[in-house]
């Protein structure tokens, strides 16, 4: 993805069976980036801000977001991450089984820069998520500025 | 309600019988009144004729008096003086008797008792004619002196008495009658007056009577028509709120089955994606399994070959089928759900076009079978969502060439009409009809009715009756198990929204 520094991938999701799927199938695609995982909003939003390791303070992140999550909804992670700071830039793939029309409008609006309906279909789903590997692979993820 | 109409009804009926009594009754007082009035002042009137008559009677008696008194003067005053002024003067008198006398015996034709004395009384002034006449003949000759004047004179003078006794009774039954007739004169006026206050009386009654009728008639109608438009009010009240409750309750459940389909959908995916992964961890072991029993057959048990060639791919298979079906009953919720979210755009629609474009879509399946679907040209137009009529469509007819009488070549028939403000279509089939019994169920999501031999979840029907409603409309059943099924949707003919906010 990136050639000076690894693109770190933060996949927040809180199914544990989900994200295992998700990692085997990214993993399938022949992404060897660092996967971070998280199953709620806040320890979430830590890490992207606070964490040392943190795309805010270190390195161009990719994230992989989920809309249903215990502590808050996804859009409100979604939206505070396009509106404000240093992560404006990074590209966030929202990644939910909600395929409702306005809930689709309303992620776009709020600056996502990719959407897809997590298929139940396993087969399909599956496919899904290798497509979006190699998408990955290909994508330029843009350097983080610290201003 | 319908016991209050009742009630006012009776009432009203009630009140009409008391008016038409009263007033009846006033203007029977009123005819009476009059009748007795006109009775009593022709009652009058004859009396006053009567007394008059009476009046007459006297004067023509008193004339009778004057008459001989007149005469018996004339004659005293000629054998004083002879002079012959005086006797026509007496003449005159004379005459006045005769006159006067036939005066009365006209007039007292009607009276027996007058009659009688009339003869009487006319020999007796003949005779005293012929006296008076006779003295003042013998004076002219000179026969009479002072005594001879007064020999005549007794004559005439007892003859003037007579008359006098006779007139007297005559005056005297005169006066009597006068009396009689004076009594019925008052006892008429009386009876007069007592008409005119009875009448008068009764009226007074009919009025107070009708008017309090008629006021608390009146009092009655605004009280009741008060409460009316109070029930009235309360009525709009009560509905606005209920309405809005229903729609709360509405949304609440289409809240409800759209968080609960997400949220079941999220472990299905877990539970397809896993299977998938067994799936595909048990192909390198069915793999291993094989080579090994060409390898090192002491190696592969019997227990190991049928786990792995048979109960893992069985396993399998059946968590597939059956989330899969979970699958699609969650889809199902999820499609109702968001149905009931769906905005309704009302347009113009010719349902014949539609029907006959939702039995085109089947026309390969109908070839099939041999089924045969008509339409009926003049299906009514309709205004509403072109989507929503459209699903109801091809669900019910798609259902009548889907359950067909084995053996029974298929006979779908689509008809409509129009029935004041809604229409109605209908669809009739003749295929395997629907058991009585289970005429509700099957509008129920996920139910069923008869043999389980065609593929399906039990959605379409449970579909069409939330979008007919959704409408503003209903769907009936008829069915016998056996013998075809109809299924009647009456939609309002131009859809006015059912009043819920569409933002």
């Amino acid at each position: 993805m990136n050639g000076q520094q690894p693109v770190n991938i933060v996949m927040i999701e809180d199914d544990e069976g989900h994200a295992r799927l998700i990692e085997k199938n990214i993993r399938r695609a022949g992404i060897s980036n660092a996967i971070r995982h998280f199953v709620d909003g806040t320890s979430a939003l830590k890490y992207l801000y606070e964490d040392e390791s943190g795309p805010a303070l270190n390195g161009p992140a990719l994230i992989l977001l989920d809309l249903n999550l215990p502590d808050m909804s996804g859009t409100d992670i979604l939206a505070k991450i396009k509106s404000e700071g240093a992560l404006k830039r990074t590209p966030v793939v929202v990644l939910t089984t909600t395929d409702y029309k306005i809930e689709i409008q309303r992620c776009y609006d709020l600056g996502c820069n990719v959407y897809i309906t997590k298929p139940v279909n396993y087969e399909s789903f599956a496919e899904a998520i290798k497509q979006l590997g190699l998408f990955l692979s290909v994508i330029q993820v843009p350097d983080i500025e610290t201003d | 309600m319908k016991a209050p109409t009742l009630f006012s009804l009776n009432k009203d009926k009630h009140f009409g019988q008391i008016v038409i009594a009263f007033v009846s009754l006033g203007f029977l007082a009123i005819f009476a009144a009059g009748l007795a009035s006109a009775l009593a002042v022709q009652r009058n009137r004859e009396h006053t004729i009567w007394l008059v008559h009476t009046y007459e009677v006297e004067r023509g008696i008193s004339r009778v008096d004057a008459a001989v008194q007149g005469m018996r003067f004339a004659r005293r005053g000629y054998l004083l003086d002879r002079r012959h002024g005086l006797r026509v003067e007496y003449a005159q008198a004379r005459g006045d008797l005769a006159k006067a006398i036939g005066q009365v015996d006209a007039l007292t034709r009607d009276n027996q008792r007058q009659q009688a004395l009339i003869p009487q009384l006319k020999w007796l002034s003949g005779q005293l004619d012929t006296r008076l006449l006779f003295t003042m003949a013998q004076a002219d000759a000179g026969h009479i002196t002072g005594v001879g004047q007064r020999s005549g004179d007794a004559g005439s003078a007892n003859f003037g008495q007579r008359i006098r006794q006779v007139t007297a009774r005559m005056f005297a039954e005169e006066q009597r009658l006068l009396g009689e007739r004076l009594v019925a004169q008052q006892t008429s006026i009386h009876l007069f007056f007592w008409a005119l206050a009875i009448g008068g009386v009764l009226l007074v009654l009919v009025a107070i009577g009708s008017v309090a009728t008629i006021r608390r008639y009146t009092f009655n109608l605004m009280q009741s028509r008060d409460e009316l438009r109070l029930l009235n009010e309360d009525l709009e009240g009560a509905v606005r709120v209920r309405t809005i409750d229903l729609q709360r309750a509405n949304d609440e459940i289409q809240r409800f089955a759209y968080i609960v389909s997400h949220d079941l959908r999220s472990p299905l995916v877990n539970v397809m994606g896993f299977t998938s992964e067994l799936d595909a961890a048990a192909t390198p072991l069915r793999t291993l399994i094989d080579r090994a029993e060409v390898e090192a057959p002491g190696l592969v048990t019997e227990e190991a070959r049928v786990a792995a060639r048979e109960d893992l791919p069985e396993a399998i298979g059946f968590i597939r089928t059956s989330t899969q079906k979970m699958d699609r009953l969650i889809n199902a919720i999820l499609r109702l759900s968001r149905e009931g979210r769906r905005t309704i755009t009302p347009e113009a629609l010719d349902m014949a076009a539609m029907f006959q474009g939702v039995a085109d879509t089947l026309r390969h399946r109908t070839d099939e079978v041999g089924a045969i679907v008509t339409i009926a040209e003049d299906l009514p137009h309709l205004v509403s969502d072109r989507v929503a009529v459209e699903q109801i469509a091809s669900n019910l007819v798609e259902n009548a060439v889907k359950y067909l009488q084995p053996g029974r070549p298929g006979l779908v028939e689509v008809t409509g009409r129009r029935q004041g403000v809604r229409v109605l279509y209908q669809i009739k089939d003749n295929g395997r009809g629907i058991d009585p019994k289970d005429h509700e169920r099957v509008f129920d999501l996920f139910r069923r009715s008869g043999v389980q031999d065609q593929p399906g979840e039990g959605i379409g029907l449970a579909h069409v009756r939330a979008l007919a409603y959704r409408l503003g409309g209903t769907i009936t059943l008829s069915s016998r198990l056996g013998e075809g099924a109809v299924f009647e949707v009456n939609l309002p003919a131009i859809f006015a929204g059912t009043g819920e906010k569409d933002a």
